[in-house]
């Protein structure tokens, strides 16, 4: 029992340590990537396509969603308190503080981490990874920097597009509830929003987006022989991401209390 | 064991490999000649692969040194390292080709990394060369999806000798593929022989083996067996070593010769 447990902590440890020197060899590739002046500049372009480009629909559906259901809801409960004027304030704390950058994160896990953590592990089984070794070319700089930097940028952009849409969804919908002057709307807006709601967002989009890129790109490096192993690397990037996430959501939320 | 003597390029001391707490290779010692082919050998799951991919620098061992003119290639600096994957080219068996990129692009991408001050004419120009030689120019805009088996361990061929590199690994080149592109790949590799390239092969091919071989490696069970000329291993003594060339090439090949007969055929020591 107690040779299995400590058999087991061997292995957990040696994992982690795995994973640190992983993540510092992203940061230190991530360093050298633009003076490198990289190959892998056009995997950096595709990745900000497939992440941030083609994922621009789900992300506005999302956040008209979102937007309508805060003003939906806010409209009928803060009224039967004499609250209506905290509208604003919701709004901004939900949608730019909180169900923004951690929603935008829920839908790349689901869109590029599973397709990051796929890809590389099938690259693996087929030898593409040794290949790219035998040409000269480092795994990690070509394969795995463009795609850290690609998400990351798409996180932070798409997070401020959700932003964008969110509230705007929310206008929308207050137009059918209760018309308010699209001037006097976004003015309250602006009036609730400060500025370290804009930096949240933008820590938090930033941090989101390492977490994911890195998971995912470790994970489907972490694939040794076998397709079997794809989809299992492909659930673990899903729900570390999330856990992870969540996780730096809450230290990140903390941090701005504090 | 022969001493390849002061022609040495690279030699393995100790190596082991363990994969998925399986021993796929256990001490390995040997010495790889300069300017010569060595051919290895031996049964399925003997670790023929690992052993080229861990000459390779691919593959590091768990225990032991892989020396590249007396520097640990798994110790190098970046600069030492470009410079080896420069030099050096790796067939694989499978092919291994990049599936999102295509096959200009496969053949390219080499190229773009250790010239960079090539211009984009030169390197077109130098991929398409390369693939009219083989008869490939049409498929050059192909995904390696679109392509047979045969037509990708050609590409795969040519990607690794893109960069003309001196010292050149090949995991089964012939191996499933159909006779007359085994002969185009045949003939290319006798070039690169007579042009005096280092050759490390891993084949069961007997005609292969009897064109290419100045030295012989056998393994068996991760373990090496023999290792030496052509001639000294063809007349070992060691009845295990003569029954494995002979088992392994009689599975792949239909000739009822005598193996040994057959390994002297083409007379690969003597050249």
């Amino acid at each position: 029992m107690v040779a299995a447990l400590g058999r087991w902590a061997n292995r957990k440890a040696r994992e982690y340590a795995y994973g640190l020197g992983f993540f510092f060899q992203v940061v230190r590739e991530t360093v050298f990537f633009v003076p490198r002046k990289q190959v892998a500049f056009r995997v950096l372009v595709l990745q900000i396509l497939f992440t941030g480009v083609e994922s621009l629909g789900i992300v506005s559906l999302i956040a008209l969603s979102i937007g309508a259901v805060i003003i939906v809801e806010g409209g009928t409960i803060l009224p039967r308190f004499g609250q209506t004027s905290l509208m604003y304030s919701i709004l901004i704390i939900v949608i730019t503080r909180e169900l923004g950058p951690i929603l935008t994160a829920f839908i790349i896990i689901a869109r590029s981490g599973t397709a990051i953590a796929t890809e590389l592990g099938n690259m693996v089984v087929s030898h593409e990874i040794e290949a790219y070794i035998s040409v000269g070319i480092n795994p990690v700089s070509y394969l795995v920097v463009p795609r850290v930097l690609g998400v990351t940028i798409s996180m932070v952009a798409l997070t401020i597009y959700f932003n964008f849409f969110g509230l705007f969804g929310s206008f929308l919908v207050s137009q059918l509830v209760k018309p308010v002057p699209f001037l006097e709307y976004f003015r309250a807006l602006l009036r609730a929003l400060q500025l370290r709601d804009i930096l949240s967002l933008i820590v938090k989009s930033f941090v989101f987006g390492i977490i994911v890129s890195v998971v995912a790109t470790f994970q489907g490096f972490k694939v040794n022989v076998s397709v079997t192993e794809i989809p299992r690397a492909a659930i673990r990037a899903v729900g570390q991401g999330f856990v992870l996430c969540f996780l730096a959501d809450a230290l990140i939320t903390l941090i701005y209390y504090v | 064991m022969s001493d390849p003597g002061s022609g040495e390029l690279l030699s393995l001391r100790d190596v082991t490999v363990t994969m998925g707490g399986h021993a796929a290779l256990s001490g390995v010692s040997v010495s790889f000649p300069e300017g010569k082919s060595t051919v290895i050998m031996g049964p399925s799951g003997s670790g023929k692969s690992t052993l080229l991919k861990v000459a390779a620098g691919l593959v590091p061992p768990d225990a032991g040194s892989v020396r590249l003119r007396g520097q640990d290639v798994f110790y190098l600096p970046e600069r030492k390292v470009m410079e080896l994957r420069r030099t050096n080219g790796f067939v694989f068996q499978d092919g291994a080709l990049w599936e999102n990129k295509t096959i200009f692009d496969n053949l390219a991408l080499p190229l773009q990394v250790h010239f960079p001050e090539m211009t984009r004419a030169d390197v077109e120009k130098r991929v398409v060369r390369s693939l009219e030689r083989m008869g490939m120019e049409e498929s050059a805009a192909l995904r390696p999806a679109q392509l047979s088996g045969s037509e990708r361990k050609i590409a795969s061929f040519l990607r690794a000798l893109i960069a003309e590199p001196t010292l050149v690994f090949m995991d089964e080149p012939t191996l499933a593929i159909d006779h007359a592109v085994a002969e185009k790949i045949s003939l290319t590799i006798r070039e690169l022989k007579s042009r005096g390239c280092t050759l490390i092969a891993v084949t069961h091919d007997p005609q292969l083996t009897s064109t290419l071989a100045d030295w012989l490696v056998v393994l068996e069970g991760g373990r090496l067996l023999e290792a030496g000329s052509f001639d000294a291993v063809k007349r070992t003594e060691n009845s295990r070593v003569r029954s494995i060339l002979a088992q392994v090439l009689g599975e792949i090949s239909s000739y009822d010769t005598d193996l040994l007969e057959l390994l002297g055929h083409g007379g690969g020591a003597e050249n």
